[in-house]
């Protein structure tokens, strides 16, 4: 890569910045003087995770190199999927996975995070350059796209493919993907039903098998997914992705033993990602094999053991695999140490409340109950995911305080109102409390009941005509369970009615305009949108 | 003993991958960068036919664009022989194609770097479409294969083999068959028409 060997593209390409990840000293020297002399003027060249998270949170990049092997546990793949799911890197953000690995396609087939290309070691600079050049050419071609993927802007995503559709061109299968992930999100699954099955009239590839796969689950036709799940297993062995979709089918069925075998049969293939030690270890413990979910856990957090992969949650998870066997002395040394590390306050909470069950199981009751008061200072419930309000619950459950431990998850159920994993995690947590399964069913239905009931109340005093009242009902309601779409949608349509029948008062509309967000983030394509809209719509 | 080798050929692409930039920069290595470049692929396919061998070596198609494909390839080999006029002849590409991206890469990079050392002045490389198969083919305007190759077909290497070993073109061969759709398989030709034409033909 001498000198005048200028891409020949992308004229700005020296505004572009460029984020360099190689843990070899003389391949970060080689990259940076080949980059340079290619074009590229704002390069930052870094050897670990840490040192790149560290210049991301400052530094926006157009591309990202990251090498493959990189020497701390952690791999460049795991790096990738660890930026997606946190959403760190921007849909637009070329990234390029380096690596001296043959069998690198088998790692990417194997995973749902594809990079946007890889460069097989060595390489000549020309190869580099050339595909850099190609991946830039991309990079333009779907900024507008990606921009309305980054907002979650969905039917803009789906408009703006259908635009470009039409012109078949090499970018095709490309736009069916993003436009079926987008149909997805807009719960129009009939349609990307139907797009991937004419990309797999072209051809049988397995993300498209899969994307059909949960198409079907979400058109609530769960045994043809399932079919179809098992049938890309039979077929491709590496293809993790699907025994993670059936894991998760056959948990929400109940059937915890299956789904800890496919998960099992998943690990044996590969090792795989956190996110699937999180999961498999999680029904580990809920099915009663702790033994199991240590294994998993503590291997995985031992390779990890520097990498900014790991949460708090996890430790806790392990903590609790060990309390489940009686080691609570070993138990209690993972709770300190990951204390440590994670300082933050949501994992704070979450491991204070693991503390306080294990000392609780320890028989240390005071320790317990100062653990499980720094757990209990959390502030504002609604700003807890789910998943650490029922840990609350279980820490309440262990140092004897039903009270509290039912009202949590009351709240748990009542704000994610038709969220099976959470219904499940709940009823576990009921039983391995000490009630019975019918006891655990009927502080759950009761639950859902109550915000149906309160629901209807609010929803029929508005049409008797009451809109004050049912305001008053619904925005209270709201406010204690703003993730439950369906009081949150039809707190924002009362509001908007009553704003028509009585007249237009800014401080109403304001709250109406809020619930209306809250909403429509929750539930992007539901038809009540347009039913609040079209009041909205009388006052201008 | 598998992985074993895996791992030493892992670091040794590393090494390599260092050489080769180091090589860039000091200008007029291209023999050199190619004989490199060479070395890696026969090493990686040693890997490959060691899974072949052992039923392992399982094909993932995806999308792949054929005209990328094919520019990358020419920019490669432009860098690797400057001396050499190197032509793409993309017009009847087909806008979508689908193979193993990794696996055609390896192939064609290896008949793409033979076509090279054999041709006297030039070197044409296409993407077609034939009888609904994506063809990848390489056309050089040296010698020819040997009368030989062409007469016997490509044969699985072994040490009894009269000629040098051929594990090459042996793989290609493989992974050319192992892409399948509808009941249709791949195949390789090779044939001499002026020059060597290596041609890889996929469902």
């Amino acid at each position: 890569m001498r000198k005048g060997k200028d891409l020949g593209f992308n004229s700005d390409i020296a505004e572009k910045w460029v984020l360099v990840i190689d843990d070899l000293e003389g391949m970060r020297s080689q990259l940076r003087m080949s980059l340079s002399s290619a074009g590229f003027a704002k390069l930052h060249v870094v050897s670990s995770i840490k040192d790149a998270l560290e210049r991301m949170t400052s530094n926006r990049y157009d591309v990202i190199l990251c090498d493959y092997a990189l020497g701390d546990g952690t791999d460049g793949q795991q790096f990738l999927e660890y930026l997606r799911t946190n959403d760190l890197i921007t849909r637009n953000t070329i990234f390029v996975m380096i690596t001296a690995e043959q069998g690198y396609k088998k790692v990417v087939a194997a995973s749902e995070c594809a990079p946007d290309d890889y460069v097989l070691k060595p390489f000549t600079a020309a190869e580099f350059n050339t595909r850099l050049e190609k991946l830039l050419e991309r990079q333009e071609y779907f900024s507008v796209i990606d921009k309305a993927t980054d907002t979650k802007n969905w039917g803009r995503v789906i408009v703006e493919c259908d635009k470009k559709l039409e012109y078949k061109d090499k970018y095709f299968v490309d736009l069916c993907k993003i436009k079926c992930s987008a149909l997805m999100r807009v719960n129009r699954a009939q349609d990307a039903a139907n797009l991937y099955t004419e990309i797999l009239q072209m051809r049988p590839i397995g993300w498209a098998k899969l994307g059909l796969a949960r198409a079907l689950l979400q058109l609530n036709k769960t045994d043809e997914a399932k079919k179809l799940a098992q049938e890309i297993m039979a077929e491709s062995p590496q293809f993790m992705a699907a025994y993670d979709f059936l894991g998760k089918i056959l948990a929400s069925s109940g059937d915890k033993h299956a789904a800890l075998d496919v998960l099992q049969k998943a690990r044996e293939v590969s090792p795989g990602t956190m996110s699937r030690v999180r999961e498999l270890s999680n029904l580990a413990v809920s099915a009663g094999k702790p033994e199991m979910a240590e294994e998993v856990m503590s291997q995985a957090l031992q390779k990890h053991k520097y990498s900014p992969v790991r949460q708090a949650n996890d430790y806790a998870v392990l903590s609790k695999a060990l309390v489940n066997q009686g080691k609570t002395t070993e138990a209690l040394t993972v709770v300190t140490d990951a204390q440590k590390t994670f300082k933050d306050d949501h994992s704070v909470i979450v491991l204070s409340a693991i503390e306080s069950v294990t000392h609780k199981a320890a028989g240390n009751s005071e320790k317990a109950a100062t653990a499980l008061a720094k757990a209990m200072s959390f502030g504002d419930l609604n700003k807890l995911p789910a998943s650490t309000v029922i840990s609350l619950a279980d820490a309440c459950f262990a140092s004897g305080k039903e009270a509290d431990a039912t009202n949590l998850l009351r709240h748990a159920i009542q704000n994610n109102q038709d969220d099976a994993a959470i219904r499940s995690r709940v009823h576990d947590v009921l039983i391995f409390a000490g009630k019975d399964p019918d006891e655990a069913n009927e502080i759950i239905e009761t639950s859902t009941r109550e915000v149906i009931q309160l629901n209807n109340d609010g929803v029929r005093k508005a049409e008797a005509g009451q809109l004050e009242e049912a305001i008053e009902l619904l925005c209270k309601a709201a406010d204690r369970l703003p993730n439950n779409s369906q009081i949150v949608g039809n707190a924002a349509l009362v509001i908007a009615l009553d704003l028509v029948r009585n007249g237009n008062n800014p401080d109403k509309l304001r709250r109406c305009m809020y619930y209306r967000e809250g909403f429509i983030k929750k539930a992007p394509n539901h038809p009540k949108i347009a039913q609040i809209d079209a009041q909205l719509k009388q006052l201008k | 003993m598998n992985n074993l080798y895996a791992i030493v050929i892992h670091d040794v692409a590393n090494q390599l991958a260092e050489l080769s930039l180091r090589l860039g920069d000091l200008g007029n290595c291209q023999n050199e960068m190619g004989i490199l470049m060479n070395t890696t692929r026969r090493l990686s396919g040693m890997l490959l036919l060691h899974r072949l061998e052992s039923n392992q070596l399982s094909v993932n198609s995806d999308m792949v664009s054929a005209s990328d494909f094919v520019a990358i390839l020419a920019a490669e080999h432009r860098e690797l022989f400057p001396d050499l006029v190197i032509e793409i002849n993309d017009e009847k590409v087909p806008s979508l194609a689908f193979f193993d991206d990794a696996l055609v890469r390896m192939v064609m990079a290896n008949a793409m770097y033979n076509a090279c050392r054999a041709a006297v002045a030039k070197v044409k490389v296409s993407a077609y479409e034939r009888d609904k198969m994506l063809v990848l083919e390489v056309a050089d305007d040296g010698p020819g294969f040997p009368e030989r190759l062409l007469r016997d077909g490509i044969v699985a290497p072994s040490l009894a083999n009269e000629h040098r070993i051929a594990l090459g073109l042996y793989l290609a061969k493989n992974i050319a068959e192992l892409h399948s759709l509808e009941g249709r398989h791949g195949s390789v030709e090779l044939s001499n028409e002026g020059g060597a034409v290596f041609r890889m033909a996929l469902p």
